[in-house]
């Protein structure tokens, strides 16, 4: 499957929701990837930025 | 029947019996120095874990734990399962194995081309692989790979077993079946090599990948067995036959998957399926993500609530929402679903549906985990 992604939206408390920096979100399952290196999730996702994709802007 | 009557057996220049026999209830006591616990580096090989499911037609980690199918324009339906077997199955149902991981096609793979494969994987956590005892960087230390499989229609099929760190390194193998739907056991001992490295991280260490199919961009009729070399994508193994690929409902079960430090195979190492479960958490976890409480404040709130994981996971997880179970004045339209996240790490993660007003408020879905290599 050929996925795409989407900034996600977390949700600090009193602090409201912000775009996270953390995680983003992979749109065909609803899956939220953190940004951690040894995850292969993140690994897939920063191979598709590196060929020239772009997330889409969170709601 | 000739038979060795003796009290003991040590060696020639030693000072203590390797070997003791007991008369009285016919038994010895043995001082086995390789004959461990927690041998195999293969997690779920008696396939009786499968917490995604028992039956899918996705590709990927999708029934059975800790295995991965990887498939490339087949042009058919590939279902992979947790397959129960039973007394019929000749040699692992003896062995105590009830399970095994079975692919079947819905039909003959068609418009087959150099870009078609389907692969079954399997990593091993690159920590519990160098440090398991193995010198893989010695051609005298070795490691042995055993599995049962049984396939439709036999043929010759491929393996290989890889070290993923610095420069990939490969060692390609065959293994045929005695016949069609003939459980068959297989072993194969492979020695280290100075060009194989394994870092003690929690990355991936070793990979064993099953070709059941590889067009010709992935194969090629040089590639040597039963030897290291350094890997390329288009040497992975062997030109292979499409024999079973193209013979129609194919279906192709492994179990007993066990790689050991030695030079010979020993008996499967069955776990109480607990401990085999548990071991599997480390990689994914499914669960239920429940939270309830009063909130006062309005619509659009969220308030978390820490879910513990059982075990530590290899590395931070991804979270993946499934079926809601109760959603009781939540915001859908809002979050992933409705459901909030914050703060995962690998011993846990807040949960938070999205409350769509004052009021009670309730979430309760279905989520996994995955940390998987």
């Amino acid at each position: 499957m050929v996925y795409t992604y989407k900034k996600y939206t977390e949700h600090r408390g009193s602090a409201g929701a912000v775009v996270s920096t953390n995680y983003v979100l992979r749109k065909e399952d609803n899956t939220i990837i953190p940004f951690s290196e040894g995850n292969t999730s993140y690994q897939e996702y920063k191979a598709w930025l590196a060929a020239g994709n772009t997330p889409e802007e969170a709601d | 029947m000739s038979q060795i009557n003796v009290d003991a057996i040590r060696a020639s220049n030693g000072t203590g019996d390797a070997i003791s026999l007991t008369a009285s209830d016919k038994t010895c006591t043995a001082n086995i120095t390789n004959n461990l616990s927690n041998r195999n580096l293969i997690i779920n090989g008696s396939m009786n874990v499968a917490q995604r499911g028992t039956s899918s037609t996705s590709g990927g980690y999708a029934s059975v734990d800790r295995f991965k199918v990887v498939d490339n324009n087949t042009n058919v339906t590939i279902t992979q399962s947790q397959h129960a077997l039973t007394s019929s199955d000749t040699g692992p149902w003896a062995k105590g194995f009830r399970n095994s991981w079975k692919q079947e096609l819905s039909a003959a793979g068609n418009g087959l081309d150099g870009t078609s494969y389907l692969y079954l994987t399997h990593f091993v956590e690159a920590q519990n692989a160098a440090c398991s005892g193995w010198d893989f960087t010695s051609a005298s230390s070795y490691i042995t790979l055993s599995f049962w499989f049984k396939a439709s229609t036999n043929q010759t099929f491929y393996g290989r077993l890889a070290t993923v760190d610095a420069t990939t390194q490969n060692y390609p193998f065959s293994f045929t079946a005695t016949g069609n739907d003939t459980w068959t056991k297989i072993t194969k001992t492979i020695p280290g090599n100075s060009n194989c490295n394994i870092v003690n991280d929690h990355g991936a260490g070793l990979k064993l990948e099953i070709s059941l199919y590889a067009g010709a961009d992935r194969t090629d009729s040089g590639v040597s067995l039963n030897t290291w070399a350094a890997y390329a994508s288009a040497t992975r193994t062997p030109d292979i036959a499409n024999t079973w690929i193209t013979a129609g409902t194919s279906s192709f079960e492994i179990t007993g998957v066990q790689l050991e430090v030695g030079d010979y195979a020993t008996d499967f190492e069955h776990l109480p399926y607990g401990v085999e479960l548990d071991r599997c958490k480390r990689y994914f976890i499914a669960d239920i993500a429940d939270r309830y409480w009063y909130n006062g404040e309005g619509a659009n709130v969220y308030d978390y609530q820490l879910i513990s994981f059982p075990t530590t996971m290899r590395d931070t997880p991804d979270i993946t929402f499934g079926t809601d179970i109760t959603m009781t004045n939540v915001n859908t339209s809002g979050g992933t679903n409705g459901h909030g996240t914050y703060a995962i790490t690998t011993t846990g993660w807040n949960y938070s549906p999205l409350a769509s007003a004052t009021g009670n408020i309730t979430g309760k879905v279905n989520y996994t985990a995955s940390a998987e290599l």
